[in-house]
């Protein structure tokens, strides 16, 4: 099991290590270069010193559990996961402050199509009903075998000891799927909105495309801890499988993005604070593509920015409700 | 099918936002490219792809409409109408338009551009943009 946990961990300082990669080729640490600067001297020790940062917290994380008293073990595990990203952002935004001098002005000159013709979604949108189908198909797997399922199911959510008991209950029992169910409802409507919310550019169906991908990793994840008791089915293969599941989204999501062919969203430079957090109140839009990462952010001067913040607040209360 | 003709701003260059979109828009109208019947994209989508506020496109809509270019009817957006050929404007316009034309010719000249050049150039760009 320690084993699983240090996979665990040298992943997450794997995805870390990776993000000066995921992200435009005029980008670096959210400052606007030119796109061989990365092979420069400033780029590379940059980027080198970002790394060294990073290995040497998740190294210290993994030595930390592995040296502590398994019993501690779960107690620890989120603490120093959370620790190792923490002084990630504090080495990204490090790197941020001494990049900005290479900064490269960004025309500011915009250019809009005036046609009327509809923003339709693409048409791999309706895949975003798989997962779904997915939690439904368990939960009907569930409902139809009901004896099967023991009185009293261990709710295994620790790498070392079972994170808890539930009963053999609706909520018990669909709690996992119900939850899973409002995460990639939220996620869905998400990628939908950063859709109609963002400008027309060719991230947004690379976006929308992961974010379905997500979308099944969750589902996927959720009806194995949810047929858990009926199949017996161990802790490890869960994570391994959305662990296995997870690389290929981020690699070529990764890969799309460095290369669009379109130039940079011509955002003022002025309203990145932090080089992560948008905050225009004279631009109208929503969702922006990131600067330092994968995705979108949200036009925090954008009042349904904080709407939907809510509404994320919500899914995570009521997740906790479902999983108590 | 022909492409739909792009509108271009650029926030750096000192000339307010709301003209630059009207001027862009009467380039289009004048010439043709946007001819009656057209619908032109919502306030809020022209809005977000240009990155400006919502009121900024929608002002620059309702001159264009005071102008008689567009008709704007609540929930049908801005659609481009038939513009009977304005009366010649007053002696305040003309002398507001020479007063432009003065400043602009002027700096075409500090930049190196004979006056045949730019005669030439205001000639061709009149002929092209005839109604």
């Amino acid at each position: 099991m320690m084993k699983l946990l240090i996979s665990l961990h040298v992943f997450l300082g794997a995805v870390l290590l990776a993000i000066p990669n995921m992200t435009r080729r005029e980008l670096l640490f959210a400052v606007p270069v030119s796109p061989d600067f990365r092979q420069s001297s400033a780029g590379r020790r940059a980027i080198a010193m970002f790394r060294l940062v990073v290995a040497a917290a998740a190294a210290a994380g993994i030595g930390a559990l592995v040296l502590c008293p398994i019993r501690l073990v779960d107690t620890l595990q989120p603490p120093v996961a959370a620790g190792t990203i923490v002084i990630a952002v504090l080495a990204f935004y490090w790197q941020y402050r001494r990049l900005s001098p290479f900064a490269v002005e960004i025309p500011r000159k915009r250019a809009a199509a005036l046609s009327t013709a509809p923003d339709r979604l693409p048409g791999f949108v309706w895949l975003g009903s798989g997962p779904f189908a997915l939690l439904g198909a368990a939960a009907l797997y569930l409902y139809l075998n009901w004896d099967r399922i023991p009185e009293r199911l261990a709710v295994s959510r620790g790498i070392a000891s079972p994170g808890g008991w539930a009963d053999r209950t609706t909520k018990g029992v669909y709690g996992e799927l119900l939850f899973a169910l409002e995460l990639c409802a939220l996620l869905l409507l998400v990628g939908i909105a950063g859709w109609y919310g963002a400008r027309r550019s060719r991230s947004r169906p690379v976006i929308l495309g992961g974010i379905i991908a997500v979308t099944y990793v969750v589902a996927g994840m959720s009806d194995l801890i949810a047929l858990q008791p009926v199949f017996g089915i161990p802790e490890w293969p869960i994570i391994l499988v959305v662990v296995a599941a997870l690389i290929p989204i981020l690699v070529i999501m990764a890969g799309k993005m460095s290369h669009l062919g379109e130039p940079l969203d011509p955002t003022p430079q002025e309203c990145w604070k932090g080089g992560v957090i948008y905050y225009n109140p004279s631009d109208p839009v929503l969702f922006v593509e990131k600067r330092g990462g994968l995705g979108y952010t949200l036009n925090f001067a954008n009042r349904w920015a904080w709407i939907l913040l809510a509404g994320l607040a919500l899914v995570v209360a009521t997740g906790f409700l479902l999983l108590d | 099918m022909l492409e739909s003709p792009q509108i271009h701003i650029d926030p750096g260059s000192g000339v307010p936002a709301v003209r630059q979109i009207m001027d862009g828009l009467r380039v289009f109208l004048v010439e043709g490219r946007l001819a009656p019947g057209t619908e032109l994209p919502s306030v809020r989508r022209l809005a977000i792809e240009l990155g400006i506020h919502f009121n900024t496109v929608a002002e620059a809509y309702r001159q264009l409409a005071a102008e008689g270019w567009l008709d704007l009817k609540h929930g049908r957006g801005a659609i481009v109408v038939h513009r009977a050929v304005p009366p010649t404007p007053d002696r305040e316009r003309t002398e507001d338009y020479r007063n432009r034309l003065r400043a602009l010719v002027a700096q075409m000249r500090s930049e190196g551009i004979s006056a045949d050049g730019i005669a030439a150039e205001l000639r061709a760009m009149a002929e092209m943009v005839t109604q």
